[in-house]
């Protein structure tokens, strides 16, 4: 029953996915792929024949893993912070992590650019990694501070008791553990870096994300290309996570048959 | 003062150095004649003032594009012949976001990075930019094929000389219809608001100029003197048809996936979009409303700190017949130059004669601008905002 | 190792072994974080504030402490801000119904492929926004698959459609948060110790008991922060009111968004903004009363 309910769930998500991919096959005339008007590869063939797509796509890509990387860095910590240790000003700091999220994104991207002309700050790839990091830092400690509280330190006293110190048991106990947490909210931020428009565009410059892209040219064009790229970088990414997973099993069974 | 246009003095002083390389070669590629002398001078002129490069903004798919080598050959030309370097960027997709970008350094007096761009004139914001003196004028003399700009373009409200702007392409507002739904023809803007068998199935723009303008001329009112009455009579027209759904949304045009898989019939659409659509939905119609439509151009505008007599160069290269015959092949709005369509009738007669690219002399008397005062009246602007926002 | 939820007592070694006087270790773990948010966030803010409490026309705008842009912000838009409320709870709801049966499945029948479900949840982010929603419009279109089944069904009117309607945008949301419940789920579900659900069976509790009474009180943490990463952001969206909807469906999002690009009344927007801030987080603060904040913010 349970597995009938999640299969429902994952279907509905992927729902669009699925037109999107099949759209990627699409053959229109025209510069719009809004209806459906025969099956091509051509499109495949050349996925960056739209001069601009590819760099944009690797531009986000780069502010993705790099805003993700820091935002969970800078997150954890403070979740850590939060969560473990009672100290004054924890109540100030709970609240400036949950404003950010509740500011409408016009009013963020906008407000960020005006910080960036005042001091003179060009606008470029540097002020869109910084506002990723930012608007990431909130959705990564929520995130983080869900495993945490969970966390039975029952296991860390029993390393302790072992001999181990505070900062062994973090690396050895804490740490792993809470991993799931962690990986999540990087996975959270990957996404929500990746995806994002209005505060991007405004704190830009000159630079092309994929998101500022697909937007820019919605107004004349759609190319079927874009379906391909977003096909093609899940594709990537899935098959990498599953030969992570692959190799870890034969590794896992490997070291079980030297048992 | 120092800092805010160094950009453009570092440029002087780059070019000062590179002219030197430049001109024996420009001397050595003219031919000989009487002509010699004057070429020599200007083609030195040329040299001496030419940055080494212009950073140009525009409409991202708004200039012609080779697929296969994925460059602008118009560009390229461009870039051979002056020996300048042209960044190309594509990051105008809406009006008032953009101005939303720029209007902060602007306003500082820093420049924006960019030499050339290239915006609506229907948005109200070229004209705005003029009061607020955060445009250069052209350096007409580095302009002589401005010549060729069409009659219609030539002196609009709010730039009557064209001082500070020079069209790059037009787009005319008016009603599209898929004629196998809606059972007959749709042409006036009337019958969008009216007819029962499109209730809920037709959309109108966001922009107040494209929907204000149809619905005040739809009143018998002019669109370019907009006066509180004529404006107040036209919200309510609209209103009428919103509160009882007819109106089924106001798009940008978001309205073209709608049109294409027959969520709508009928809507107020913009004529470059249609030529799109019809590529792969030919029986899709497209039409100016009886009582009149609107044209808007996207025009080509110099930002304080950019460099004018590049920009004016790049602007004058463009205005040549042949090469704006190689923009209009590809982009397919309205042309602003004279003889593009000459140019078109041998390489590609069936963009030559499209009314949508090349419209006759009666479409384009029907087709009009909203008066651009009105663009900028905040009281305006938020009884529209309160009429397409709930 | 027995007992479900720690208890002050049993904790009060490991607190004091945590609580030493390194009174330095939480600000130390801080810094970093909260200095990055003070400079990009809090001084911008503070531009924002003067500015709401400015007025002027663009682009000339004078601070004045004038109060009455926050008062004309709550009287003039109260349908949008309660419309905004309403479906960003409604799509909340949605998301939580629909992500948790997702989020246990990865968690307890998950195994190794865990990571690749997680994977597979936030995959639909690497198409833009903008292409999904265009899926959705030829799914949902007037005369596609989709709308003439619930025609025939009767669920839809012999003109009804699903596309530019309360529900549309509502699904619009929900589905674009779907990553933001599961994510959080994922996090507290996984970490519960299947042993204290199989000895609550063996204590004869029934299935659906061992659930209410085991798994859903240990992974509220999860479902506090799903909640709160899809209500909050969602509450200020207006893409897909814009896209999805009609007049009668924009939101507050949607009145911040034309007030601040198109209108340019900035203090208008400023204050707009101020006041949908200050009421998400009073709904914030209501509903981690109602579940118990200490539980749920704070390791025992």
């Amino acid at each position: 029953m349970l597995s009938v309910y999640a299969a429902i769930a994952l279907a509905y998500l992927f729902l669009p996915i699925v037109v999107v991919v099949l759209f990627s096959f699409n053959n229109p005339k025209g510069r719009f792929n809004y209806t459906w008007e025969g099956f091509t590869f051509k499109n495949w063939e050349n996925p960056f024949g739209f001069p601009g797509l590819g760099g944009a796509l690797r531009v986000s890509i780069e502010i993705a893993l790099l805003s993700s990387f820091f935002a969970t860095v800078l997150g954890t910590l403070i979740a850590l912070a939060l969560v473990r240790y009672r100290f004054r000003g924890s109540g100030t700091t709970n609240l400036l992590i949950f404003v950010p999220m509740t500011t409408p994104e016009v009013v963020m991207g906008a407000s960020l650019l005006t910080l960036f002309v005042n001091w003179r700050i060009p606008q470029g790839f540097g002020t869109i990694l910084i506002a990723h990091i930012l608007f990431n830092i909130s959705y990564v400690v929520v995130t983080v501070r869900a495993r945490l509280v969970g966390f039975d330190r029952h296991l860390e006293e029993a390393a302790m008791d072992l001999g181990a110190n505070e900062w062994v048991t973090f690396l050895k106990v804490t740490l792993p553990l809470i991993m799931p947490g962690i990986l999540a909210a990087a996975l959270l931020a990957f996404a929500l870096s990746i995806d994002d428009f209005v505060i991007t565009y405004f704190n830009a410059g000159s630079t092309i994300t994929f998101p500022l892209f697909v937007w820019g040219a919605a107004r004349v064009a759609t190319p079927p290309q874009i379906n391909v790229i977003g096909t093609g970088i899940f594709i990537i990414a899935v098959t990498g996570m599953l030969g992570t997973i692959l190799l870890q099993n034969y590794r896992s069974r490997k070291g079980a048959l030297a048992v | 003062m120092s800092e805010t246009f160094t950009r453009d003095q570092l440029l002087r002083r780059a070019v000062a150095g590179s002219a030197l390389l430049s001109v024996p070669g420009l001397l050595a590629a003219c031919g000989g004649g009487g002509k010699k002398a004057a070429a020599t001078t200007t083609a030195a002129t040329v040299a001496q003032k030419m940055p080494k490069s212009l950073t140009w903004s525009n409409w991202p798919l708004y200039i012609d594009l080779n697929e296969k080598t994925k460059s602008h050959p118009s560009l390229v030309a461009f870039e051979k012949h002056y020996h300048v370097n042209v960044k190309y960027l594509e990051d105008i997709n809406d009006n008032d976001s953009f101005f939303g970008k720029i209007e902060g350094p602007l306003s500082q007096g820093q420049s924006i990075g960019r030499d050339l761009i290239v915006m609506t004139d229907s948005s109200g914001l070229p004209q705005r930019m003029i009061q607020l003196g955060w445009l250069e004028k052209l350096d007409k003399a580095a302009i002589p094929n401005i010549k060729n700009l069409i009659p219609a373009q030539q002196h609009p409200d709010w730039d009557p000389n064209r001082d500070y702007s020079l069209p790059w392409q037009s787009g005319m507002t008016g009603i599209g219809y898929d004629p196998k739904l809606t059972g007959g023809p749709i042409d006036t803007f009337e019958q969008l608001l009216t007819d029962p068998k499109l209730k809920g199935k037709v959309t109108l723009l966001v922009e107040m100029s494209d929907t204000m303008g149809i619905a005040m001329l739809a009143n018998g009112d002019d669109p370019t003197h907009v006066t509180d009455k004529t404006f107040d009579n036209a919200i309510n027209l609209i209103q009428k048809a919103v509160k009882s759904g007819q109106i089924r949304q106001f798009t940008g045009n978001d309205y073209a996936p709608l049109l294409a898989n027959g969520s709508i019939y009928a809507c107020l659409a913009w004529s470059g979009d249609m030529v799109q659509l019809q590529a792969d939905h030919p029986g899709l119609k497209w039409v100016l409303p009886k009582t009149g439509g609107m044209i808007w151009t996207d025009n080509m505008l110099i930002p304080k700190g950019g460099n004018v007599f590049g920009a004016s160069t790049l602007m004058n290269w463009y205005y040549r017949p042949e090469i704006a015959a190689e923009v209009e092949d590809y982009v397919n709005y309205i042309c602003p130059v004279a003889g593009a369509d000459k140019v078109l009738e041998k390489t590609d007669p069936a963009v030559a004669h499209n009314p949508l690219i090349f419209p006759t002399k009666a479409m384009l008397a029907n087709a009009h601008q909203f008066d651009a005062k009105a663009l900028n009246n905040i009281k305006y602007k938020k009884k529209f905002q309160a009429l397409i926002g709930g | 190792m027995a007992g479900a939820a720690t208890t002050v007592s049993d904790t009060r070694g490991v607190r004091h072994l945590f609580h030493r006087p390194k009174g330095a270790i939480p600000y130390l773990l801080l810094a970093p974080g909260i200095a990055w948010l003070l400079v990009f966030f809090v001084v911008p803010m503070w531009y924002l504030g003067k500015m709401s409490l400015s007025q002027g026309l663009f682009p000339i705008f004078s601070f004045g402490w004038v109060w009455g842009n926050f008062r004309d912000a709550i009287t003039s838009y109260q349908t949008q801000f309660v419309r905004s409320g309403e479906y960003a709870g409604i799509a909340t709801l949605v998301a939580l119904l629909v992500s948790y049966p997702l989020a246990y499945w990865i968690a307890f029948r998950g195994g190794r492929w865990k990571n690749l479900f997680l994977l597979l949840v936030i995959a639909p982010f690497f198409v833009t926004y903008l292409i999904r929603t265009l899926a959705w419009e030829t799914i949902l279109a007037d005369n596609g698959v989709v709308v003439h089944t619930l025609q025939h069904l009767g669920i839809l009117g012999a003109n009804g459609r699903l596309l530019a309607t309360s529900a549309a945008v509502i699904a619009g949301i929900t589905y674009n948060f779907l990553p933001f419940m599961v994510l959080p789920l994922y996090v507290s579900l996984e970490q519960i110790d299947q042993r204290l659900i199989e000895a609550a069976e063996d204590l004869y509790a029934s299935r659906a008991t061992a659930f209410t009474r085991v798994t859903l009180p240990l992974s509220l943490p999860g479902v506090f922060a799903g909640v709160l990463l899809t209500f909050i952001p969602a509450a200020g969206d207006f893409i897909n009111a814009q896209l999805l909807g009609t007049p009668q469906q924009y939101m507050i999002g949607n009145v911040i968004q034309s007030e601040f690009l198109s209108v340019r009344d900035y203090p208008t927007a400023a204050s707009l903004s101020f006041v949908l801030m200050a009421a998400i987080l009073a709904l914030v603060l209501v509903f981690a009363r109602s579940l118990g904040t200490e539980r749920l913010t704070v390791a025992a």
